[in-house]
């Protein structure tokens, strides 16, 4: 799914194991496999959807592709440059092309700096502005842009509510225009009616600058409504990925089935086909051999135990990451038919 | 005294400079103590910058003119009354020291000797503790480690044996009182510093600031620091009478420049021989040096009541 | 990581500490100055110059090639062992038991620094256990009741106890102490000490040395050695010898541990878990001992460790001011004329002391919060 040169940020065979040490001498002793080998690319001036459970690696996969962690193994290209292994300075005009929201709006502005000086910084360290003042004057258009009063640059983030702090944070991320900007999880921490003033603000930015993002959330619905294409992860991998539309109305792998029909439904007449999840998500440093879902998967047989799922394109740009071809659209019998590979 | 969850975990909300000096001041007018803190403190702060001023400060190594040593008397008589005939008068308050001095006017010479080794002291384990401590908690890894285990070094031993021991080779001198004391102080800012870097980094706006571009020098010194040091103030307040206290106690034990030299811990070192002969030689610069100490206290007391957001309510 | 490994790694910790510790004491004494201030002290003008030359040699400073002493004063070539040859040498005789000479008087008599510093050592054990038990006793209670009585006249009284603590100089609390005590003597005719002890004790107010008593020495700790001999006068007198020593040296950490058990003592009271109990109509009492102090010691228990190190420091001044015969007394006469080998094996005993109880008080502190890993 990576052989088109219309990628902005393309990732191949990408690994983030953190490693457990213990003992006198910090013998390694057991790997945290946070992200498992990821491969995506994101068009540009698309919404690219990254979903999964909490603790399934999307945050870990949108910090490594921000270089905010060393990948393991395996590379990320942005705009055809490998960045994975650029260091230090020459990593600095990436770090302007890219910019990330994250979720919590109360922790991830500086309490004690101005909302006006934090909004000059960025432009300070990648050298925007020429003059204080152009400097100045862009930061309240900045303001303007998301919805705030340009006048409030002396204000503190204190005197903000968490919608108005999100948009300041995402004031701060376009203050050096990049091209590609990271939303973890960008309003989970929101209430509902501001979810979606953020939202909408995001939209209308997003076609109005030409910018690229990554949207990783947990929240289904979100995912929906935001993004054109979509990759679910599970423990570690993408294991379905699809434009979004296909992907909620004709899921192919059991996991992608099971996370949608654990949204609520607001019709009582329809019945659910596959039960909630069953278990616990097994830990990132034990992944079950063979297939990852295997343990919490209804149609999990022997092949499942010992072979690694292929990766497998079942309709045209619909890849998903498993044994069996399920066909959950026949209503009440599922039928699952081996693949032939 | 109830503070539900979400009001907890918003503290940050109650950062802000406006905020700060507004409560600072509800604090002052609502709490005597802390205000008594900050008169004592200021008063001698004041004091020691006037000092010059009052008292002629070429004065103490001049032979005195009059010795009034009439308590100097193997015969004692213990009358409070006595005592203070002996003394105080109107133009000694506090009576004489063994040189013939006037002890008032000793004492307001001592308290700028004093004052100023404790800022000095202070503010050099702030700029120590700020620039390593920050480094090891920000950097981690084998820096931390380095830092760490030199600290622990320092930290195994009392300090003021040390202080005895760096005194007694470089020399009795008022600098060498100064780094010596400096010398058992800066772990400890090192170690306060780190710990709080250390949480302070893991806060989101960190990540952001990377991801932005920023670089280490710009995060750490420019937000990490700014955001941690107010415990470290607050620390450094309160360890300005306790620096006061250990130099008085180095010089107490014979370690001064000059028997002499005006300070507190030497004036009451001379007291010690007549402790029960003219107990005032001791008494009051003691005295002296626990109003000041005290007064700085409650000052670092009244800030962190300020900073501390956990007790605000 | 497991417990005996966590322990196995501070133990390493400590002997790095130990030897970077002997080496900035042995750099301090001996590499600031020259090579014959290290010797000043162990010559007297009377010594011809082969005894000055075989004292030298025998410290350690001098090389066994040395000609004669005027070479060594002169600083010439081949005379003057390097810094580093200097403290191998002195390392290799320390590891061996062989601590050498010191300059001090010590109470029973010999001068290997070894026997003179152990001779002086459990008064210092003695003065710094009172004064750890005084502060436990006096400190916590103190915290517990400003605590519990948040801004009534007890809070008030014990934070201005706890303020004035750590404000006081000790030197001067002790001075103090015993004027007052001294009043009360002469108004008590014989005081406290009792006067049917024929044995020579040490003295309770006093500036001067110390009279070596003639009683049996166990332990060398004379609380102890008293009740071990059951001479009674003699523990009597020990006890009223050391409470004035021990109130002066704990009138700083009194303060400290109130304050930190008072406000980890307020923290734990406004907890969920304490409503809950109080709602299950529990006593007061049973609530504040038996569900908030349990909780609220544990802050406590961490600064002990602090305060050893502390109450060992403190006891260098303390026992200065009470002429106390102990080790810290000790010290200070031995920095004053650069007994090297005094201040080393006070140092290292005092920092394996400081170490070790730091490294219990964390373990000790893993077994009470169960939260806490290695």
């Amino acid at each position: 799914m990576t052989d088109n040169n219309d990628y902005l940020l393309k990732t191949e065979n990408l690994f983030k194991w953190f490693p457990t040490r213990i003992g006198i001498l910090s013998r390694t002793v057991a790997y945290v496999k946070a992200v498992d080998g990821v491969s995506i690319g994101i068009r540009r001036g698309e919404t690219f959807g990254l979903v999964g459970e909490s603790g399934c690696g999307k945050t870990t996969l949108g910090r490594t592709l921000m270089r905010l962690t060393e990948p393991s193994k395996g590379s990320v290209t942005f705009e055809g440059t490998v960045i994975s292994a650029l260091k230090g300075s020459r990593l600095k005009p990436f770090r302007r092309k890219m910019q990330v929201v994250f979720q919590d709006p109360y922790a991830s502005l500086d309490p004690r700096q101005s909302i006006g000086s934090a909004l000059l910084e960025p432009m300070k360290i990648h050298r925007i502005a020429s003059t204080k003042s152009e400097a100045k004057k862009m930061a309240g258009e900045l303001l303007a842009k998301v919805g705030l009063n340009p006048d409030h640059l002396a204000r503190f983030p204190h005197e903000f509510s968490g919608g108005q702090r999100q948009r300041i944070a995402i004031a701060i991320a376009l203050a050096v225009k990049p091209s590609f900007i990271i939303l973890d999880e960008p309003t989970s921490a929101l209430d509902v009616s501001v979810q979606a003033q953020i939202l909408r603000l995001l939209r209308n930015l997003q076609q109005e600058l030409d910018l690229t993002f990554l949207f990783i959330s947990h929240n289904l619905a979100v995912i929906r409504q935001m993004c054109d294409r979509t990759a679910v992860m599970y423990l570690g991998r993408i294991v379905e990925f699809a434009d979004t539309k296909k992907l909620f109305e004709n899921p192919k792998h059991p996991y992608t089935k099971a996370l949608l029909s654990s949204v609520p439904v607001p019709d009582p007449s329809k019945r659910r086909e596959l039960g909630v999840l069953q278990g616990n998500v097994p830990s990132p440093v034990a992944i079950p051999s063979g297939c990852r879902f295997r343990t919490r998967c209804p149609y999990a047989t022997e092949k499942c135990l010992n072979l690694p799922p292929p990766l497998i394109e079942v309709e045209r740009g619909h890849w998903i990451e498993c044994h069996y071809d399920i066909d959950f659209s026949a209503a009440s019998k599922v039928e699952i038919l081996p693949r032939v590979t | 005294m109830k503070a539900s969850k979400p009001e907890e975990s918003q503290s940050s909300d109650r950062y802000g400079r406006r905020a700060d000096l507004k409560y600072a001041l509800h604090l002052l007018r609502r709490n005597p103590i802390v205000l008594a803190g900050v008169t004592i403190s200021v008063a001698s702060v004041l004091l020691a910058l006037l000092s010059p001023l009052i008292v002629n400060p070429t004065s103490w190594d001049q032979q005195p003119l009059n010795l009034r040593l009439c308590w100097n008397n193997p015969i004692v008589n213990w009358q409070i009354a006595n005592v203070f005939n002996c003394g105080g008068s109107a133009v000694y308050p506090l009576g004489t020291d063994s040189y013939g001095r006037s002890l008032l006017q000793m004492i307001i010479l001592a308290i700028p000797v004093d004052l100023e080794i404790a800022f000095e002291v202070v503010a050099s384990a702030v700029v120590i503790g700020v620039f390593f401590g920050g480094l090891a908690g920000y950097k981690g890894g084998i820096v931390d480690e380095a830092i760490l285990r030199v600290t622990d070094v320092f930290l195994a031993i009392p300090g003021i044996l040390l202080a005895i021991v760096l005194i007694v080779v470089l020399g009795r001198s008022l600098p060498t009182l100064t780094i010596a004391v400096l010398t058992t102080w800066w772990p400890y800012y090192v170690r306060l510093m780190r710990s709080q870097v250390l949480s302070e980094k893991e806060k989101p706006y960190v990540e952001r600031l990377r991801a932005m571009g920023a670089g280490d020098v710009r995060i750490l010194y420019g937000h990490i620091v700014q955001n941690s040091i107010y415990p470290v103030l607050v620390q450094a307040t309160l360890d300005i009478g306790s620096v006061i206290l250990t130099v008085s106690a180095l010089t107490f034990i014979g370690l001064t420049p000059s028997p002499l030299l005006p300070e507190l811990g030497n004036l009451a070192n001379q007291g010690i021989q007549y402790i029960f002969t003219a107990p005032w030689l001791i008494l009051f610069p003691g005295l002296t040096i626990l109003i000041i100490s005290l007064g700085f206290n409650l000052l670092g007391d009244g800030i962190r009541d300020v900073f501390d957001p956990r007790l605000r309510r | 990581m497991r417990l005996y490994e966590y322990v196995a790694r501070r133990l390493l910790l400590m002997i790095f500490v130990l030897l970077a510790l002997s080496v900035l004491i042995f750099y301090l004494t001996r590499g600031l100055l020259p090579p014959t201030t290290a010797l000043a002290a162990y010559i007297t003008p009377r010594m011809d110059d082969s005894a000055k030359l075989s004292v030298a040699r025998a410290l350690g400073v001098a090389t066994t090639s040395c000609p004669s002493y005027s070479a060594f004063v002169s600083l010439q070539g081949g005379c003057v062992v390097p810094l580093w040859g200097q403290y191998v040498g002195w390392l290799e005789n320390a590891l061996a038991g062989n601590w050498g000479l010191t300059l001090l008087p010590g109470i029973s008599g010999t001068d290997t620094t070894w026997h003179v510093f152990f001779s002086r050592f459990p008064y210092t054990a003695e003065l710094a256990i009172a004064g750890a038990f005084l502060t436990i006793i006096i400190g916590i209670p103190l915290g517990i009741v400003s605590a519990t009585h948040n801004n009534k006249l007890p809070d008030h009284i014990s934070r201005m106890v706890s303020l004035g603590g750590y404000s006081i100089p000790q030197f001067w609390f002790g001075a103090v102490l015993q004027i007052l005590f001294v009043l009360y003597i002469r108004v008590n005719g014989s005081g406290l000490l009792s006067a049917n002890s024929t044995v020579a004790t040490r003295c309770v107010i006093c500036f001067s040395g110390v009279v070596p008593g003639e009683i049996a020495r166990y332990s060398g700790i004379p609380l102890l050695d008293g009740i071990l001999s059951l001479n009674f006068p003699y523990f009597w007198d020990s006890v009223v010898a050391l409470i004035l020593p021990a109130l002066t040296l704990a009138i700083t950490s009194i303060g400290a541990i109130s304050r930190i058990v008072r406000s980890s003592m307020m923290e734990v009271l406004r907890q969920d878990y304490i409503t809950l109990a109080r709602s299950k109509g529990l006593k007061e009492n049973v609530v504040i001992y038996r569900h908030a102090l349990r909780n609220a010691i544990l802050p406590a228990v961490t600064v002990s460790g602090l305060l050893v190190a502390y109450l060992l420091g403190g006891a260098v001044i303390v026992e200065i001011v009470f002429s106390w015969p102990g080790v810290g007394n000790a010290s200070l006469a031995a920095a004053n004329v650069l007994d090297i080998n005094f201040l080393e094996l006070y140092v290292l005993v005092t920092a394996v002391i400081i170490v070790v109880t730091n490294l219990a008080v964390d373990v000790i502190y893993a077994k009470l919060d169960p939260r806490i890993r290695y």
